[in-house]
């Protein structure tokens, strides 16, 4: 990979914040994607079908759309169609509501497969929203020395004035 | 019959990095069938030891859930892709066993 990886440019992080704040109780997220050899990037805000599992089935999904989400498969189904066109996933983001934008036991056990990182290249980025209002974000990358999802340099980013 | 099918990067390294992978197959378990001898990485990724798909695993025909069609019978014909989406999800609280999904 050349360059240093963007996370969310001024623009991407915030429309997260507007999604975070609207989703607000709820976990919101999304995905950006870009292609390695330009620097177009796709913005892919996804939904968050959480509360409809927890409805659903209740036993396999104790927890509601407040403490977790789940990626609509259709947003998958999409995003992997993008895959196909040359894309990959840069980032992946979601919030976390009432409480500190910390990389969770949760957060890092769904992002590995048999070990791995499903998807190692990525940026993590989680937002803090508390009573309704952003707090903070912090983001996180596989780190293959650790074998461990590490924050990686952050700032809020701001719109170029 | 070829049917093309989508491997998602979670499952990639199974595939030697293959996105794309044609099979030949009458339904998505004689599908799941020739993937797995094909690429043996892919024994548990997909399925369970009993054959079922696991619950994080979403598989489309197009674009439609084969929850919708057939299950694991679902028929497949020349020209269809299919599209095996592992779940991407996560959330603030600790975990707490497989079902915290």
């Amino acid at each position: 990979m050349s360059g240093a990886r963007v996370a969310l440019t001024p623009e991407e992080f915030a429309r997260v914040e507007a999604q975070a704040v609207a989703e607000y109780p709820a976990e919101c997220c999304g995905v950006v994607l870009a292609r390695a050899s330009t620097p177009e990037r796709l913005f892919l805000p996804c939904r968050n079908i959480q509360d409809e599992l927890n409805r659903k089935d209740p036993e396999r999904h104790p927890r509601n759309a407040r403490t977790a989400y789940y990626i609509d498969p259709r947003d998958l189904l999409t995003i992997g169609r993008r895959e196909a066109e040359g894309f990959r996933v840069a980032t992946i983001y979601h919030s976390h509501i009432d409480t500190g934008a910390y990389f969770s036991e949760t957060d890092k056990r769904n992002a590995l497969v048999n070990g791995e990182p499903a998807y190692p290249d990525a940026i993590y980025v989680v937002v803090s929203v508390m009573g309704g209002r952003v707090d903070g974000a912090n983001a996180f990358a596989w780190d293959a020395a650790s074998r461990d999802f590490l924050p990686v340099g952050f700032t809020i980013p701001t719109p170029a004035r | 019959m070829s049917v093309q099918v989508y491997i998602p990067t979670p499952f990639r390294r199974a595939t030697n990095n293959k996105d794309r992978v044609s099979v030949e197959a009458p339904n998505v378990k004689a599908l799941l069938d020739d993937l797995e001898a094909q690429f043996a990485g892919l024994k548990g990724l997909v399925r369970n030891e009993q054959g079922e798909i696991h619950h994080h695993v979403n598989i489309y025909v197009n674009s439609e859930a084969i929850e919708s069609l057939g299950g694991l019978s679902t028929t497949l014909k020349d020209g269809d892709e299919v599209s095996i989406i592992p779940a991407l999800a996560g959330g603030a609280a600790p975990a707490a066993g497989p079902s915290a999904r």
